[in-house]
């Protein structure tokens, strides 16, 4: 069957391996980090000792997950408080290891009283052993801010 | 249209782009050592027995997560069978790594000659001498249970659809058909893996069987250690 689909078994393994490398060079971890500029900055958030805080669009956003210390595979509740006055929108957070496709994990949060929201969720663990995980607050109509922090196993 | 329906879409999508990074890292040097150990007979058939046995796995699994509504409950019960998984897979590519560089017997490994007398040896000739591809089959089944990030948030999908569902056997189902549409996202990254790694497309095998028997020792060296740790 696949050989009679094949134009020519070299051509087709020339192009299925062209292919590899491209998706493998896109999908490199230390190319990704590499690329990935605010990394190295966002480097100060030890969510085990408190929560950490941000500033967007003129509000600080306050993120904090529960219990901890912040341990992977295990029932986390996130919280998000804002600034200010009362908004009128509602966050959500993207969790997703900096370099690393780990497919789309997004926490849902609901209002628990002014500026204040909370939902669960869940930090996967990577058995490569790697750590560090980037949350990604979204404001719908504000603009986002990241987290990145060490989760222990 | 269900409620349910775009993250069937999602989850495939999912799939087929953490197949081609996270799936070829991890599951990748599973797959070549398959393919080394076919040596030269058609890699295709065995490679979808392989893959089908991790998506009935991923299915299976996902309906767990979907009637228990948890991704924890149900990780928690399986910590200790992945990582015995993970040192198995390990210890599965360290010795056909060892045996296709010649380092140890490979006859009673792979079935040239005596079988030998361990539980291993034994699997291993059966797995080199199986006439009928669906061999494969079983160890796809085994080593679906490798522990693995994407999977996790797949599952987690899983565990959501099951906590929405009216009973345990609605999240059951929908759960299932969550990690089977997400596996077979998987699918077209390791059968391309599969298919390079038979070196059907090159001419001096000798060199590359020598290279790929070190790097599949320092993989299952790798995934012991990880299995250790886990």
């Amino acid at each position: 069957m696949l050989k009679s689909c094949s134009i020519g078994n070299k051509t087709v393994d020339l192009v299925l391996i062209a292919c590899l490398i491209c998706t493998t060079m896109v999908s490199d971890p230390r190319r990704a980090t590499a690329g990935d500029s605010d990394s190295k900055s966002l480097i100060y958030c030890d969510i085990h000792q408190g929560p950490c805080t941000k500033e967007l669009a003129g509000m600080r956003v306050t993120l904090d997950i529960l219990p901890k210390p912040v341990t992977a595979m295990k029932d986390l509740k996130f919280l998000v408080a804002l600034s200010g006055e009362k908004k009128n929108t509602t966050p959500y957070i993207d969790l997703a290891m900096p370099g690393m496709n780990m497919g789309p994990n997004r926490v849902e949060l609901r209002p628990v009283k002014d500026n204040v929201f909370e939902g669960q969720g869940i930090i996967v663990r990577c058995p490569s052993g790697r750590r560090t995980w980037k949350a990604t607050v979204t404001l719908p109509e504000v603009g986002k801010v990241e987290f990145l922090f060490d989760v222990v196993y | 249209m269900s409620s349910t329906e775009p993250l069937y879409l999602v989850l495939l999508v999912t799939g087929f782009t953490v197949g081609f990074g996270h799936c070829i890292g991890m599951c990748g040097p599973i797959v070549v050592s398959l393919s080394l150990n076919l040596k030269g007979k058609k890699v295709l058939i065995p490679h979808l027995f392989y893959n089908a046995g991790r998506v009935i796995t991923y299915g299976i699994l996902g309906g767990l997560a979907g009637a228990l509504g948890s991704l924890t409950i149900l990780t928690s019960s399986l910590l200790s069978f992945q990582k015995g998984v993970l040192i198995l897979a390990g210890v599965l590519v360290l010795l056909m790594g060892l045996a296709m560089a010649g380092w140890i017997p490979s006859g009673r490994i792979f079935g040239d000659a005596d079988a030998g007398s361990s539980v291993l040896a034994k699997w291993f000739h059966r797995l080199s001498s199986a006439k009928s591809p669906i061999a494969y089959l079983p160890l796809g089944l085994l080593l679906g249970l490798l522990p693995c990030g994407p999977v996790y948030t797949a599952l987690m999908a899983s565990a959501r659809a099951g906590m929405n569902a009216h009973s345990a056997f609605q999240g059951f189902v929908a759960g299932m058909g969550m990690m089977l549409v997400f596996g077979m996202g998987t699918l077209p990254s390791l059968l391309i893996v599969g298919r390079l790694s038979s070196l059907g497309w090159i001419r001096s095998r000798r060199l590359i069987y020598k290279a790929g028997s070190v790097l599949m020792v320092l993989v299952g060296i790798y995934f012991i250690i990880q299995g250790i740790r886990y």
